[in-house]
């Protein structure tokens, strides 16, 4: 079997190709174009940045000092928030007079919640377009990802790590339960006449010890977006042409079935799972299929600290096809430059830098995000495991660009999706019927949207 | 008459008397002001404002450009607040979870406090032990607590087992989430009443038990007759505060159970929290913060005014 180990040497090389290009191309017209608004040897510039504590370290120690080799005269401070509390802070920094910190890393719902407040500049305006690098392509970047950091018309945020819900498999586990691998055409009828069969007692005690599946069913917000994903793959959406809820209705209580029957193959107790029970019981061997966000691969296939699982091992792909296609979910972090920052030039450097076609490859080897760009992901990655990754990640980006897979696109959006959180787990707890959940949601969520 | 000669410039004895007493009540009175002062001041800011900043944004609409309060909307708010079904749901999981949790600590608390009241060597080394579980921070505790009763990895379905009981599923279903819920806040909970329990038992007058020892009053008649009796303000006050603790309570939730499965444990204040920082309605949220408050309000004073009433019957 192929081997997905790559030697760090070949990576190494291979980034500093890429920052030898950087320096080249990148740097100099921006450099002179703004030279003052970018700082001096003797007078450099600052910029903050609010992101998620997840990985703002990361980019403080890992990324900053690439950006800097190209900017050096720009001092870029990353803070992180643990993400409960980033919109509401974000949100607070933004309102005040003086705002702290000139670049803001938002999640996928939230661009339209700080465009409202007036907190993010449009980054294709009058004020941003004269000082953007006339090589900064931005047809190369894939419609779904770039489309969250869009509003009313407006491009207030670029993607700078991208996730989408994909479905990793164990394919030891498939190999015992004698079943065939999946394939991104597999259907969820297909998946669940498989599942009773990945069910397996492989130590003969009499009871199960490895499980079909594992997801979001804890009562959160992100416990929607795998029946949402299985909703557009039948075709149905969150909202109609109108913006008014279109989800209570015969592909809704469908949808809902599906996402309730996993729970017949999941682990006991997979009723109070979510992200990190899933996460765990998934890379423990002992479930045979998990549906999460695409970036966690790495730390599930390759980290020898974090699992005991390996790269040939572990699949990627899609969800299962329901009646129209295959099933995913966006979910892409945005930078966007504060519409009071006394630092645009500097600010717009880093957010240029960071998702322009050098940045985004710098970012995605060093800084282990997903990359938006079609290039990026056509081009060869720094490690083999990430073939496979990057070519599940662009069919993902093209199914949800068609079946429109993403959060409701609105300033109420985070109280629609603590709506859906709610009813979805009152569903999948049995505490209501799924007609009535989807009912109950749909009726919130329009006066809310209102 | 007696006419007193007054010369210029001269003050009466008396009078002086009295000016040097104004002035001295004066220099009091501001010396006891600028005691008081700097508390004043810290409690309008810290207690009054945001209280005052809470019910200003529940009747109004909550404007996210400023962060602040907008157009006054009078009572759609609270309207909105008592027609959502979620908000008199977790009221009710409150209610079931205070009128379990609340009697259950209190009688463990009093209860171990009296069994380990008697005189031993390692009794300080105890008390200093029951201190742990209040001190761990409750999202900690929280998740300590999801690892122990986790149904695939925790502890606690194995040592059931060896006993014949379970496997239980203790976060999917309804009844035992709740009972997950309670057993973590009585775990953090009842040491603070040990303490106070302990305090007040070694508090308690020797000499009556002394007589009742004489009287041969036996270990059941000696509790029940004498030392329940007056510990009855102690047991009442201390109710009362672990009530006001304890309706507060929702970051053990969080970590633990997310109010689930469903909404089975979906406490009221994890709800206003929910709706205040996740969904981003601090309108809403804050009248339902109002109308727990005024609740809350009232039923603190009905519990003060029967642990008065307590007091004078005992």
């Amino acid at each position: 079997m192929m081997s997905f180990e790559t030697s760090s040497g070949a990576q190494r090389r291979w980034v500093l190709k890429i920052l030898a290009g950087s320096f080249l191309t990148a740097a100099v017209p921006i450099c002179e174009a703004a030279a003052d608004g970018l700082g001096t040897p003797d007078g450099p510039v600052e910029i903050k940045i609010m992101a998620n504590e997840a990985f703002a370290n990361n980019w403080q120690t890992v990324l900053v000092p690439e950006f800097n080799k190209v900017f050096p005269n720009v001092k870029v401070s990353i803070d992180g928030v643990p993400y409960p509390e980033l919109l509401a802070k974000m949100m607070l920094d933004s309102t005040s007079p003086q705002p702290e910190y000139d670049v803001l890393v938002s999640d996928d719902p939230w661009v339209p919640q700080l465009a409202q407040i007036g907190a993010l500049l449009d980054l294709k305006g009058p004020e941003v377009s004269p000082i953007t690098d006339k090589d900064f392509d931005w047809a190369d970047f894939n419609a779904a990802p770039l489309a969250s950091g869009e509003w009313d018309g407006k491009q207030y945020a670029v993607p700078v790590r991208s996730n989408m819900l994909l479905m990793f498999y164990n394919r030891t586990l498939y190999k015992k339960a004698g079943i065939a691998e999946p394939t991104p055409e597999l259907t969820w009828d297909q998946f669940f006449a498989n599942a009773p069969k990945l069910v397996q007692d492989a130590n003969g005690d009499g009871t199960p010890d490895s499980w079909a599946i594992d997801t979001y069913f804890v009562r959160e917000p992100l416990t929607p977006t795998i029946w949402q994903s299985i909703l557009n793959s039948n075709g149905g959406s969150l909202l109609d042409e109108a913006g008014a809820p279109a989800f209570a209705n015969e592909t809704g209580i469908t949808s809902l079935d599906i996402h309730k029957r996993l729970l017949d193959f999941a682990p006991p107790g997979a009723l109070g799972h979510g992200f990190s029970e899933s996460l765990q019981a998934f890379r423990q061997g002992i479930v045979a299929n998990m549906i999460t966000w695409g970036s966690v691969y790495k730390p599930t296939a390759i980290d020898k600290q974090t699992t005991t699982l390996t790269a040939d091992e572990v699949g990627i792909q899609v969800l299962p096809v329901g009646s129209v296609r295959a099933g995913t979910h966006r979910g892409i972090w945005n930078a966007g430059v504060s519409s009071k920052t006394e630092e645009l030039d500097a600010s717009w450097a880093f957010v240029q830098w960071l998702s322009s076609k050098k940045g985004e490859a710098v970012n995605a080897s060093l800084g282990g995000s997903f990359p938006a760009r079609k290039s990026t992901l056509a081009n060869e990655p720094s490690a083999e495991w990430l073939k496979p990754v990057y070519q599940t990640l662009q069919n993902a980006y093209d199914v949800a660009a068609e079946g429109k897979m993403w959060r409701i696109r609105s300033p109420k959006s985070d109280a629609a999706q603590q709506i859906l959180a709610d009813e979805i787990a009152r569903g999948l707890a049995g505490q209501a019927t799924n007609a009535e959940v989807l009912q109950t949601a749909s009726d919130k969520i329009a006066k809310v949207l209102k | 008459m007696a006419v007193t000669k007054v010369s210029d410039g001269a003050v009466p004895d008396g009078l002086g008397r009295a000016r040097s007493g104004i002035g001295r009540k004066s220099a009091d009175l501001v010396a006891r002001w600028s005691f008081l002062m700097p508390s004043i001041v810290v409690l309008t800011v810290m207690l009054a404002y945001p209280i005052y900043y809470t019910i200003e944004i529940s009747f109004a609409s909550f404007d996210l450009s400023t962060f602040s309060a907008g157009e006054w909307v009078g009572w759609a708010n609270y309207e909105e607040a008592i027609g959502d079904y979620r908000f008199w749901d977790s009221l009710k999981v409150t209610l079931v979870y205070l009128v379990i949790a609340l009697p259950l600590q209190v009688t463990l608390g009093f209860g171990i406090a009296f069994l380990i009241n008697a005189e031993w060597w390692g009794r300080s080394a105890l008390r200093a032990l029951f201190i742990i579980p209040m001190v761990v921070a409750p999202v900690v505790a929280g998740g300590m607590w999801r690892m122990i009763l986790d149904p695939l990895w925790g502890v606690m379905n194995y040592w059931l087992g060896l006993v014949g009981i379970g496997p239980l599923d203790w976060f999917g279903d309804p009844t035992l989430a709740m009972a997950a819920v309670i057993m973590i806040d009585t775990w953090r909970w009842t040491p603070f009443i040990v303490l106070i329990a302990t305090a007040a038992l070694l508090a308690l007058p020797k000499d009556v038990f002394e007589a009742a020892k004489i009287d041969g009053a036996n270990w059941w008649s000696t509790l029940w007759s004498v030392a329940l009796p007056l510990l009855v303000p102690i047991i009442a006050a201390t109710f009362v505060i672990r009530w006001l603790g304890a309706v507060k309570m929702f970051d053990i939730v969080l970590a633990a159970t997310y109010g689930g499965p469903g909404k089975a444990t979906s406490v009221v204040n994890l709800f206003i929290y929910e709706e205040a920082f996740r969904s981003l309605r601090f309108a809403e949220s804050a009248a339902m913060a109002v109308i727990v408050l005024a609740l809350t309000m009232i039923l603190t004073g009905f519990f003060l005014y029967g642990s008065r009433k307590l007091e004078e019957l005992f």
